[in-house]
């Protein structure tokens, strides 16, 4: 039984066993809202036929996205929809599914970029239909989007939650061709998850549970699969979870999680190196298993906040409910903010450190990270107020193939504000400076970086237009490199009528990397908001870039040699009309 | 009995090619990439006996015995005359080698050894395993990469619109431990989309920048050229850096992707017209 037909079940029996707790029937009421998006882009580049292609078009030449959220309320049922969606294909991190772009209904519904989401509730029942993003811990599931199937239970204190569904869409795999010139497609398996949740919760108090996730590459998916390292895999894991919340603001979070990982089903199943976790896992050659550890308390004040944690994930410790996540590390970190001076002052600080490496199995040493900021805004006057924030980052890896990068941020922004009674004024300006040493192989590079803008914002009490004006200053020096770069700009907001708000900005900056000539670039972008009606509102947005490359990208170096400055002209057009029920 | 054992052993040639760097995961080992084993048999005269037996033994660079596989559980092959050929991974029997200690632990936890160098030892044995018919030694050396940390701009940062329009610094870290050949660093950004998920933004958009950094640089500073100062778009953005080798290949790192990304970062634009704004300027520009 396919996915749709299971769903379709599901919520069939569901309904038919519900039915008998409705009550008489209430007025129907729809809240949400709903839209249709446009983007257009543009692309002309002088000389049009330039190799090498020195700028590459950034956008889709037409997006389409529809989204249609409405919240249905009929009697005790509420339900929530969240369709999402849009018919074009621009996966970039997961394969698209052809060359010409076509996909079936099930790639389409199962493409990560479209949500198909029902979740209706009645009482402490609520039935997932379709899309849903379900983050049930750190160390669990919480990052994809699963289409599928599932149910969350909350009687009394018991949570109840299960889902099964497709996390990833299948695809075949296509050979790239040179007649036509073709990447062809990598290919993906379905991957199909199932997820449950088990635990005790008094709400704003604590919650204690256990998360189980499984997720395993179907292997009859595709008819033709993707090449090696790309293989079927499964994992699984386990975790227990506990958060605590008392009455004298402190919070306590602790997460213990095992998973379970085999990283190609084709390999032989095998009791070693690890032993088989019936029912759940039977074990290959290249499954592994470790364990990960979330721990952290805070404590709230009224005009004060400290926290500190620690997480420790082992150097096997996989979940593709987060298939990005960065293993074999331990991390801790304290940070805190508060009110100070008659709370005219406010910090926010934080200070961490972070190991890698743990298992040494990417070379004789730890890898040593420090993270370290503080950010400290100060309301001297009702007219002048200032924040100051400073960053370190650095990173060791001892030995002779070791590396070193130090990274120290200090930004300094003042405001004024005055005030007459026909307008008021701000100005308010910005320096950073930032310098980033890195050593690589003994050989040490420096980057030093300084940034200054100054913004100007009149407002006007009578009028209805709102301009600001700001000038900015960048300079980057590294090895063989210094790029400066000088912009203005200015934007305004005109309100002609009270439904409709135009908005335009123009700006022009220069930006040279030494020897060469600047590169000169202007950006103009308008648009407007307007509420056509008193639930439908209309957005527009058009912009133009206009750059012309100085001498570092001299016209002769192209086949065949161009006479002019190479240049591109960019236009985006992003509108959207938005009904709201 | 040693003219015997010399006749024996003619009978059987054991030719280890092994790639002195094979891939990181031992389970791996199957792939033609990581070199094969080829066991010759001659049909002798004195013993013909083509049922043989293979011991694997690990050592560490000082040849120290750090790993022996059961004989008595090993898999019997039955010799044809002539060439006969195995993987690598027949020649190591992960699922027969017992390591010794934290490499056994390791093992299990990552399918992987520690870094470092290596010899693998097969012995091709009679059945009962009491008579090495042929032997070979092949040293090898195993690393693990640890993709890029990205630093710069943080996840969870905000940063200011007014400089974003016009500037943003992408810093990471080095691939750990540093590699020899030339590797190069590919910049991703993705716009999350009013309605979007991060991570549904970065599995399903395109990406606004997808350039590579100049070789051998860790930092990459992008002129974005979009309008930031407008609320309807270019407010979020989730980023990451590929990792190539020479070939243009993604370097496995330690996730479950084996696409050379590293763990993407998120950071928004704020309008800093509201400077004025306490709450809005003392958002915490780390949230790990």
């Amino acid at each position: 039984m396919n996915y749709p037909t299971k769903i379709a079940l599901f919520m069939a029996l569901f309904l038919a066993f519900e039915s008998n707790a409705q009550e008489k029937k209430k007025p129907i009421s729809i809240g949400g809202d709903m839209g249709i998006w446009y983007d257009g882009y543009g692309l002309n580049k002088a000389p049009s036929s330039a190799v090498p292609d020195f700028y590459q078009a950034r956008r889709p030449s037409n997006l389409f996205r529809y989204s249609f959220n409405p919240t249905i309320a009929v009697g005790k049922w509420n339900i929530p929809l969240n369709f999402n969606f849009s018919p074009i294909q621009t996966n970039l991190t997961t394969p698209s599914t052809s060359l010409g772009g076509k996909q079936s209904i099930w790639q389409f519904l199962t493409n990560p970029v479209n949500n198909f989401g029902i979740r209706p509730k009645i009482g402490t029942t609520e039935i997932l239909l379709g899309t849903q993003y379900l983050k049930y811990s750190d160390l669990s599931t919480g990052d994809l989007g699963v289409f599928g199937y599932g149910v969350n239970l909350a009687p009394g204190k018991f949570r109840i939650k299960l889902f099964n569904g497709v996390s990833q869409r299948p695809v075949n795999y296509l050979a790239p061709t040179i007649i036509p010139l073709s990447d062809g497609v990598t290919g993906a398996y379905q991957r199909n998850q199932w997820m449950g949740q088990l635990g005790l919760e008094k709400e704003g108090k604590y919650f204690a549970g256990i998360n189980f996730v499984k997720s395993i590459d179907k292997l009859s998916s595709i008819s033709s699969a993707p090449l090696s390292p790309i293989d079927p895999q499964e994992n699984m894991v386990v975790s227990f979870l506990t958060k605590v919340t008392t009455d004298k603001g402190w919070n306590y979070h602790v997460e213990l999680g095992q998973s379970f990982y085999t990283r190609n089903l084709n390999t032989p199943l095998s009791s070693s190196p690890v032993e088989d976790f019936k029912p759940f896992i039977s074990s290959h050659t290249s499954t592994n298993k470790d364990n990960a550890v979330m721990l952290g308390i805070a404590k709230k004040g009224k005009d004060w906040e400290a926290g500190a944690k620690f997480n420790y994930y082992g150097a096997g410790y996989y979940t593709a409910g987060y298939p990005f996540m960065n293993n074999d590390r331990m991390e801790y970190l304290a940070n805190t903010r508060f009110n100070a001076w008659k709370k005219k002052m406010n910090v926010v600080a934080s200070i961490g450190q972070r190991f890698g490496n743990l298992s040494r199995i990417s070379g004789p040493s730890l890898t040593k990270q420090i993270i370290a900021n503080v950010n400290v805004f100060t309301q001297f006057t009702d007219r002048f107020s200032m924040n100051t924030s400073f960053n370190n980052f650095g990173f060791n890896v001892p030995g002779f193939f070791g590396y070193k990068s130090v990274s120290n941020e200090l930004s300094v922004n003042p405001a004024y504000a005055w005030i007459n009674s026909e307008m008021s004024h701000l100005i308010s300006g910005t320096y950073t400076w930032s310098k980033y040493d890195e050593t690589t192989l003994n050989v040490m590079t420096n980057n030093n970086t300084q940034t200054a803008l100054i913004l100007y914002v009149p407002t006007f009490f009578n009028k209805k237009i709102s301009p600001d004006f700001s000038l900015m200053w960048f300079r980057n020096t590294a090895p063989s490199i210094t790029l400066n770069l000088l912009s203005a700009t200015s934007g305004v907001t005109w309100e002609p009528a009270p439904k409709i708000n135009l908005k335009a900005q123009l700006q022009y900056n220069l930006s040279t990397m030494a020897p060469f000539t600047a590169n000169k670039h202007l950006l103009a972008t308008s648009g407007f908001d307007w509420d056509i009606y008193k639930k439908l509102t209309w957005q527009f947005s058009m912009t133009v870039n206009l750059y012309r490359f100085g001498t570092e990208l001299p016209g002769s170096l192209f086949t065949p040699a161009y006479s002019g400055s190479p240049g591109y002209s960019e236009s985006t057009l992003r509108t959207g009309l938005q009904y709201k029920f | 009995m040693f003219l015997i054992a010399q006749v024996a052993r003619a009978q059987i040639t054991l030719n280890l090619a092994l790639n002195n760097r094979p891939q990181p995961w031992l389970s791996d080992w199957v792939n033609p990439v990581n070199g094969q084993m080829i066991i010759s048999y001659m049909m002798g005269a004195a013993l013909n006996d083509p049922s043989v037996k293979l011991k694997t033994t690990l050592l560490d660079e000082r040849g120290s015995i750090i790993g022996v596989s059961n004989i008595n559980s090993a898999r019997i092959y039955t010799l044809r005359p002539g060439v006969n050929q195995f993987s690598i991974a027949d020649a190591l029997q992960l699922q027969n080698l017992a390591l010794q200690g934290n490499l056994q632990n390791l093992l299990q936890r990552t399918g992987r050894l520690t870094a470092g160098q290596y010899q693998l030892m097969v012995e091709v044995m009679n059945t009962r395993g009491d008579v090495v018919r042929a032997i070979q030694t092949r040293p090898f050396f195993i690393t693990s990469y640890q993709l890029p940390i990205l630093m710069q701009p943080a996840s969870g940062s905000s940063l200011d619109a007014h400089l974003a329009q016009n500037i943003i610094i992408f810093r990471w870290t080095n691939l750990i431990p540093s590699s020899q050949e030339l590797i190069q660093y590919r910049v991703q950004v993705f716009e999350i989309l009013p309605g979007q998920t991060a991570m549904q933004a970065f599995r399903g958009n395109r990406p606004l920048l997808d350039e590579p950094a100049i070789r051998g640089t860790t930092q990459y500073i992008w002129r974005p050229n979009l309008p930031m100062l407008d609320s309807t778009a270019n407010k979020q953005f989730i980023w990451t850096v590929q990792t190539l080798d020479a070939e243009g290949l993604p370097i496995p790192g330690m996730d479950m992707n084996i696409q050379g990304r590293s763990e993407p970062a998120i950071f928004s634009i704020v309008n800093q017209m509201g400077t004025m704004d306490m709450k809005r300027k003392n958002e915490d520009p780390i949230k790990r």
